[in-house]
């Protein structure tokens, strides 16, 4: 009863504060439609009573339960539902989506999509057109990497070279711009300092090698030649040459440096053969000077150092190039991920209702339930329209039970980035500027400072406006072994797998990397793969450039 | 005549004091091997999650937190789980012991001219598998998908706790059989009259196979009741948190906003304690059965 | 005394006239012969996939007939090979470790005196069983580990070793590392079932073999291990047609890329190859193979039993 009045109120409060985007229809004593959506990504699944689902509930009339993958790979989840034909409302198939469109499974929703603007204005027309199908129509609504206004990252979540605070105050805050840099200033201090303080030993440089994770060791190459993360292949965008970033100079002399601080000692023995586990926890103790992964990859190992005090054991990113004079691209703007999205599924009997609930999930109320919470329960808003948390409710953010019964936001579903409507707010926590500053040490903001930089993303080159290919993974992720590049992509990472940690390790490098060469060449068909991915990115520019796909 | 007592007078011999130092050894270093695992993963369970991340935690915990079990306990439908796979656990266990026991002795049977061709018919069974989704067809047809039923009638005949059982049976003495045929009773009539009755050990055991495997089965409940809530085990409810928990990471878009104070590595351990339980709370009422000694004796004619 | 009756079939023709003596016997036969071709035989009708490009918007009915193709392309794949050497390989190192130690354990069990320690014994032993491949293996890279492994550290500190060895970098220790996991794991667990089996064995039989003046070992040689050989020899038989079901998961969390080429089995193969990539079709061929040669295994090892005159399957 409480709970209902308490969402009366605030629907109340919000259709009083209208802004731009199209209101809800406000639901009075109707049903609330009950809608269900399987996503083949592992995500939490939330209470039946949850508090802020049923505060959108009681805003737009409807509601929507989310499942999410669970034991299986999306590929076998998508392809059991295909066979079974039990569809849910919604589906977000991840790796699974060729098979839904070859399937048939999803409704076009450019047929409907005129009487829901939210839906329609939320890509440019340009950008939809990327999403079309071959057969023009459109299918799916990417959720993730649409800004609204300006990105508002404080934090550089992908990938970079990464050291700890304390290396660079103790040589004195150095240029690091290449490869040969880094490991010098790592192999000085751990001469000065083998050890931490209690007495446990510093490790220079280690390697996560394990199964899909294995991007620490393989794919710096094309970021140490300048170029940005299209992950499987590197693209000129002058020549638009598509090139294997394996058997580059750059990737030689990459690996070959690695051999040498292996040997060294520098790079930590235990690399090749550690788990995601070991690795997390030898970065949790704060003895690991350096390495290369992707942000979000190590966080929790981070939090870990953080809890214990260690905060001058904390990372700042690098943009390392392999040699003076290339320029750095780590960071990129965020990249609208066209292979994948939200789709609504031939089992929907509702789909009128569905599309009017995605509509809805778009407005500035809903999207502020869904990634703030309930105002003066989950964040407080000041004078001047700037929200912020307590110390409670940042604890709470970060708790599984709280947030299991309370909070919900349909994370699945489409979502801006970026700003809020208002203007003044950024569209989640972690994204307020003021919340970020708030949360860093002083060992930190002092490292930042004597780089210029006031956030993280600052130590890296800004972002450029993405190529229209950009990124080719989005492609070759969907690859499978049906086609001969397909093949060649498994047979790549399947080699990769297992000579690169080899290359590393050998006494003899040259031989090793000759070695490691020959298999290369000899069981990948490299240049099927570099084909198909040519093939793609030209369809890609012809999209872009306002050319029908046929 | 009582032996016991005589055994009792005896002397031990050099030899069997040997053996028994040797035994007592090799006993006391396997239970410490095998003891470990289970605190650690107890100690886990009890240990902040993030200070657990650093390692070196072995048999107590360092920082003490009930985090994870709050966190494994936080959903709603863990209830509902819980009675389902109770449930589940007792009544799979029933039928499948009586139905599968009732095969054996018909097996067992040494005159029975189909008995060679059922025991074939049911031993290919364990080598075959026509994949996940023709199972999952033949079941939607007899409408056992989105429904309690799926958890408890396919796998009520298995072919190895059958074996099992044979064999069992199978050294059963035959004049038990043959006194009571005389006297005019039926097969069914033998089977639960005498021989089940003599059977209590290997029962036991399968018991425990059935009710360990049913207790931990979450992948039927995943995949046949994916969308009935009301039909979730308490085993797939968990799964779900513990794939929640362990794969974030696979994707960026999860984990930016996630910033858990509780780790994969915590929150299984909490689970596994909470779940193996009550499981293994019920093995000393089955041991009795099947520790030769603790029982009164052997089978006796 | 229970003499353990050896029950040899006679050959029984199948006339009318047993037909009708047996029919009480038939007649509950036939709901099991009923319940095992709905449940395990109509499903085989899924074999179609494994000579299909099974898709499944065409389901099983529609999609294209290829022949034999998926059973080539396994075959003409010199990985695939090596996967099936693999595969064998641990199954049959399983199967010897998992045999020798439950049955070792079990007699070393029973011949504990004091109750409350045999209690206490079993109960500890099964109860790794409960534990998920993820925290065994877990616990398998910490003992093993190059650093602070206590592994390393015993063999270094009695100078079996040098200097600490890197356990998971060399192919040749792969194999035994999963295999001695297994033990870890299972041992216990599997040991119930002989338990369960000395328990038929009468007293009596020790009572008259101590008068004859048998030492414990005797005993275990010339009764226990004789009262379950029929369990013994059952479970062979089952094993031995499992072993190309050597699993994934184990060898999925301990393996790495160094190792990778002893490490992978087939049912890996057949996730990176086909149920990964949405070739269902792949796995299908690949699970009538196994099924085949599980079956001429067990049907050599189950004529072997019957010129022995052992317990057999059927």
């Amino acid at each position: 009863m409480k709970r209902r009045t308490l969402s009366l109120t605030m629907a109340l409060t919000m259709a009083a504060s209208m802004g731009l985007s199209v209101m809800p229809a406000a639901a009075e004593e109707q049903e609330v439609k009950e809608f269900t959506a399987f996503h083949a990504v592992p995500g939490t699944e939330i209470n039946d009573d949850n508090v802020c689902q049923d505060a959108i509930a009681a805003l737009i009339g409807a509601k929507c339960k989310d499942t999410w993958l669970t034991g299986q790979t999306a590929e076998e989840a998508v392809g059991m539902i295909i066979a079974s034909e039990e569809y849910p409302d919604f589906m977000t198939a991840s790796t699974g989506h060729s098979m839904m469109m070859d399937a048939g499974a999803y409704i076009a929703i450019d047929e409907y999509w005129d009487n829901y603007p939210n839906i329609k204005n939320y890509l440019s027309e340009s950008e939809w057109n990327k999403v079309r199908a071959e057969d023009g129509h459109i299918y799916i609504i990417p959720q993730f990497g649409i800004i609204n206004g300006h990105d508002t990252s404080t934090v550089h979540n992908d990938e970079a070279f990464w050291i700890q605070t304390r290396v660079l105050k103790w040589a004195g805050y150095p240029d690091i711009v290449t490869l040969e840099d880094y490991f010098n200033v790592i192999e000085e201090y751990i001469e000065a300092n083998p050890t931490m303080e209690d007495g446990t030993p510093n490790i220079g440089y280690t390697i996560l090698c394990e199964d899909w994770r294995y991007f620490c060791l393989e794919n710096a190459p094309f970021f140490l030649d300048g170029y940005p993360n299209d992950g499987c292949v590197i693209i000129d965008p002058e020549t638009l040459e598509v090139i294997d970033y394996n058997t580059t100079e750059t990737a030689k002399e990459y690996f070959a440096k690695l051999n040498e601080e292996f040997h060294k000692g520098i790079v930590d023995p235990e690399s090749f053969t550690q788990t995601y586990d070991q690795y997390i926890a030898k970065l949790s103790t704060g003895r690991v000077l350096g390495m290369c992964d992707q942000h979000w990859d190590f966080q929790t190992g981070e939090e870990a150092i953080k809890q214990q005090g260690l905060d001058d054991c904390t990372y700042v990113p690098l943009g390392l190039v392999i040699e003076e004079g290339i320029e750095e691209h780590y960071h990129s703007a965020s990249a609208l991920d066209v292979s994948n999205g939200l789709g609504i599924t031939i089992g929907c009997d509702d789909v009128e209702g569905a599309l009017q609930f995605v509509n809805d999930l778009l407005s500035q109320e809903v999207q502020t339930l869904r990634f703030w919470g309930i105002e003066g329960v989950d964040y407080e808003v000041d004078e001047n329209g700037l929200f912020y948390r307590t110390e409670e409710q940042r604890a709470n953010a970060t708790s599984t039970e709280y947030k299991v019964a309370n909070r919900c936001d349909y994370s699945y579903f489409p979502q801006y980035e970026g700003m809020n409507l208002d203007g003044i707010n950024a569209w989640s926590p972690d994204y307020q500027p003021t919340e970020f500053y708030e949360s860093l040490s002083e060992d930190v903001k002092e490292c930042l400072a004597a780089y210029g930089a006031e956030t993280y993303v600052e130590m890296l080159n800004p972002s450029e406006e993405n190529q229209p290919w950009f990124p080719m993974w989005s492609f070759s992720n969907n690859m499978t072994t049906e086609t001969p590049g397909g093949m060649a992509w498994t047979n790549m990472a399947e080699v990769k797998h297992e000579y690169l940690p080899k290359v590393c390790m050998a006494e003899d490098f040259e031989a090793a990397w000759e070695e490691y060469l020959g298999v290369y060449n000899d069981r990948c068909d490299i240049e099927a793969f570099l084909g198909e991915i040519e093939e793609e990115l030209h369809r890609r520019i012809a999209v872009a450039s306002g050319e029908t796909a046929e | 005549m009582s032996l016991t007592k005589k055994r009792h007078c005896m002397k031990r011999s050099k030899g069997d004091i040997a053996f028994t130092i040797a035994n007592t050894l090799i006993l006391t270093a396997f239970v410490v091997i095998t003891l470990y695992p289970i605190i650690n993963t107890v100690a886990i369970s009890f240990n902040d999650g993030l200070d657990a991340l650093r390692g070196g935690i072995y048999l107590w915990p360092r920082m003490f937190t009930l985090q994870n079990y709050s966190t494994v306990l936080a959903k709603d439908s863990l209830l509902t789980g819980a009675k389902i796979t109770v449930l589940r656990t007792v009544l799979a266990t029933v039928i499948h012991l009586s139905v599968t026991a009732l095969l054996a002795y018909v097996l067992t049977q040494k005159d029975y001219i189909f008995a060679k061709h059922i025991s074939f018919f049911y031993v290919v069974t364990m080598y075959v598998s026509g994949g996940l989704i023709p199972t999952f067809l033949v079941y939607k047809e007899l409408g056992l998908t989105n429904s309690f039923w799926v958890y408890v009638i396919p796998g009520a005949v298995s072919a190895f706790n059958m074996l099992v059982m044979r064999t069992y049976m199978n050294g059963l003495p035959d004049s038990l059989q043959e006194s009571a045929q005389l006297d005019g009773a039926g097969y069914l009539t033998i089977f639960v009259r005498i021989i089940a009755p003599l059977c209590k050990p290997v029962f036991a055991t399968v018991a425990l196979f059935i009710a360990v495997y049913q207790w931990n089965s979450w992948f039927d409940a995943m995949l046949y009741n994916r969308m009935k809530d009301e039909y979730t085990t308490l085993q797939y409810e968990l799964m779900k948190l513990l794939s929640s928990v362990t794969n974030q990471g696979a994707n960026a878009q999860t984990i930016k906003n996630s910033g858990n104070q509780v780790t994969p590595t915590s929150v299984r351990a909490a689970a596994t304690v909470l779940t193996s339980l009550p499981i293994v709370c019920l093995y000393p009422f089955l041991q009795r059965y099947f520790i030769a000694g603790l029982t009164i004796g052997g089978v006796k004619e | 005394m229970a003499k353990r009756a050896k029950k040899t079939r006679q050959k029984q023709k199948i006339t009318l006239k047993q037909i009708i003596k047996q029919k009480e016997l038939i007649l509950i036969s036939i709901p099991f012969v009923i319940y095992g071709i709905i449940f395990y035989y109509v499903p085989l009708a899924g074999w179609v996939m494994a000579f299909q490009n099974y898709k499944p918007k065409y389901g099983l009915w529609e999609s294209p007939f290829v022949g034999l193709q998926k059973f080539e392309r396994l075959f003409s794949d010199p990985n695939f090979i090596k996967v099936i050497r693999n595969t064998l390989c641990m199954g049959i190192i399983n199967l010897v470790l998992s045999f020798f130690f439950s049955i070792l354990f079990a007699i070393l069990l029973n011949e504990v005196r004091i109750r409350s320690a045999k209690k206490f014994v079993q109960t500890v032993s099964y109860l790794p069983h409960f534990l998920s491949w993820i925290i065994v293996t877990g616990i398998v890279h910490d003992v093993l580990s190059l650093e602070n492994g206590i592994i390393n550290q015993v063999l270094v500190a009695l100078h079996i070793l040098e200097k600490p060895i890197n356990w998971f970098a060399y192919p040749k220790y792969f194999w035994w590392i999963v295999g001695f996991s297994n033990v870890w794991k299972e041992t216990g667990w599997g040991s119930i079932i002989y338990l369960s089996a000395i328990t038929s064995i009468s007293p009596d039989l020790y009572e008259a073999a101590a008068m004859d003046g048998a030492g414990r070992l005797r005993k275990i040689w010339h009764i226990t291990l004789p009262g379950i050989k029929p369990t013994i020899f059952i479970l062979l038989l089952i094993n031995i047609g499992n072993v190309l079901n050597a699993g994934f998961e184990v060898q999925y969390l301990l393996g790495n890329g160094l190792v990778q080429s002893v490490s992978q089995t087939i049912d890996i193969y057949v996730l990176k190859w086909g149920i990964s990539q949405g070739d269902y079709s792949l796995g299908t061929a690949a699970g009538i193979f196994k099924s085949l040669v599980s079956i001429i295994l067990i049907w050599l090892a189950n004529s072997a039993a019957k010129a022995a005159g052992e317990e057999r399957m059927f």
